[in-house]
């Protein structure tokens, strides 16, 4: 392994092993401010649309440039997603339809 | 921890066991895409073991993203699990803390999800959740490794594999949408992520809109509530 990949994976296993944790080790009943309840409540959905929604606007090299492969294939997933409500089945059918689109783009 | 609670544990993470392998191998492919070795995506899955947010970092790691920002992020998704984790603890006492050190590590929404299905099995038998927890975390890194492996023999570009991490942030996105103020979070996150990636170079904006976006929904509920 890679040094700066072993200092990544360790970092990303000391952040996450924190939170999951603390509150068992604590043990008492913690109060989480109320705030604090709220800010974790909205942070998920915050969190993934600020990585999906830049992916229909931005290139591989960060650069500002429209995708319309990406778009055009995320469209019925939203729609497939929310309707049936399937990772797997949201994933691989937005692979299928992206690589339809393939022959049309 | 007694035998029986541990082998229990066992058979309830047989579904969790089914969903994990393919989404597993799904993130070994996506490593391997993105450079990592096969040890360097089995050894991510052993020691962080946090779906989404090893997804995230795969994505980031191949739009060159520094070791920074990618801790920073992963610390912000997988901040959810304090919650959780709090839930769990007040099932238990009287356990050494290494037993909890266990436990944690191995904390997912999943065996989060199927443990709390029925709160009984879990009072005061960290057998059975580490029997539950321990099993998915096998099928996390077995899955991970296999794709990581076998991933070099697929051609990724013709099964529209650059679609396949998209196509599940935006299933994971649709699912976490439970009311109209979520909704109103997705926008904003949406478009302050735009706004800051366009603006500031670098892989800031995965954090800072996030931030911005959910402080602004708890802005609005605080204002909501006031109102009432």
């Amino acid at each position: 392994m890679r040094e700066e990949m072993i200092t990544l994976i360790l970092g990303m296993a000391v952040v996450t092993f924190l939170p999951r944790f603390l509150p068992m080790a604590l043990f008492t009943r913690w109060v989480i401010p109320e705030k604090v309840q709220l800010l974790l409540e909205d942070l998920p959905v915050a969190i993934l649309s600020a990585i999906v929604f830049p992916i229909f606007l931005f290139g591989g090299d960060g650069a500002f440039d429209l995708q319309p492969r990406f778009l055009i294939a995320a469209i019925p997933i939203f729609i497939f997603a929310w309707k049936v409500r399937s990772i797997w089945g949201s994933v691989i059918l937005g692979m299928v339809i992206y690589w339809g689109l393939g022959f049309i783009l | 921890m007694d035998k029986n609670s541990f082998y229990q544990g066992i058979r309830a993470a047989l579904p969790i066991v089914f969903g994990y392998l393919p989404v597993g191998m799904a993130f070994g492919v996506l490593a391997r895409k993105a450079g990592l070795t096969p040890s360097e995506a089995g050894g991510m899955s052993f020691l962080v073991y946090a779906g989404a947010s090893q997804f995230i970092a795969v994505e980031m790691i191949s739009k060159g993203a520094l070791w920074f920002p990618i801790i920073l992020t992963t610390f912000f998704v997988n901040l959810r699990h304090f919650l959780m984790s709090s839930t769990l603890s007040l099932q238990f006492n009287r356990h050494p803390l290494r037993t909890f050190a266990l436990l944690a590590a191995q904390l997912t929404d999943e065996s989060f999800a199927v443990a709390m299905s029925d709160v009984s099995r879990i009072t005061n038998r960290p057998g059975y959740l580490f029997g539950l927890q321990m099993i998915s975390h096998l099928a996390w890194i077995g899955g991970s490794v296999g794709g990581a492996l076998f991933g070099e023999l697929v051609g990724h570009e013709r099964v529209g594999l650059p679609f396949a991490l998209p196509a599940l942030f935006i299933c994971l996105l649709v699912l976490q949408i439970k009311n109209l103020l979520l909704f109103g979070v997705m926008i904003l996150a949406g478009i302050f992520s735009i706004f800051v990636k366009w603006a500031l170079p670098g892989h800031w904006y995965i954090p800072l809109a996030a931030l911005l976006a959910s402080g602004a929904g708890v802005f609005m509920k605080t204002l909501w509530r006031a109102r009432r």
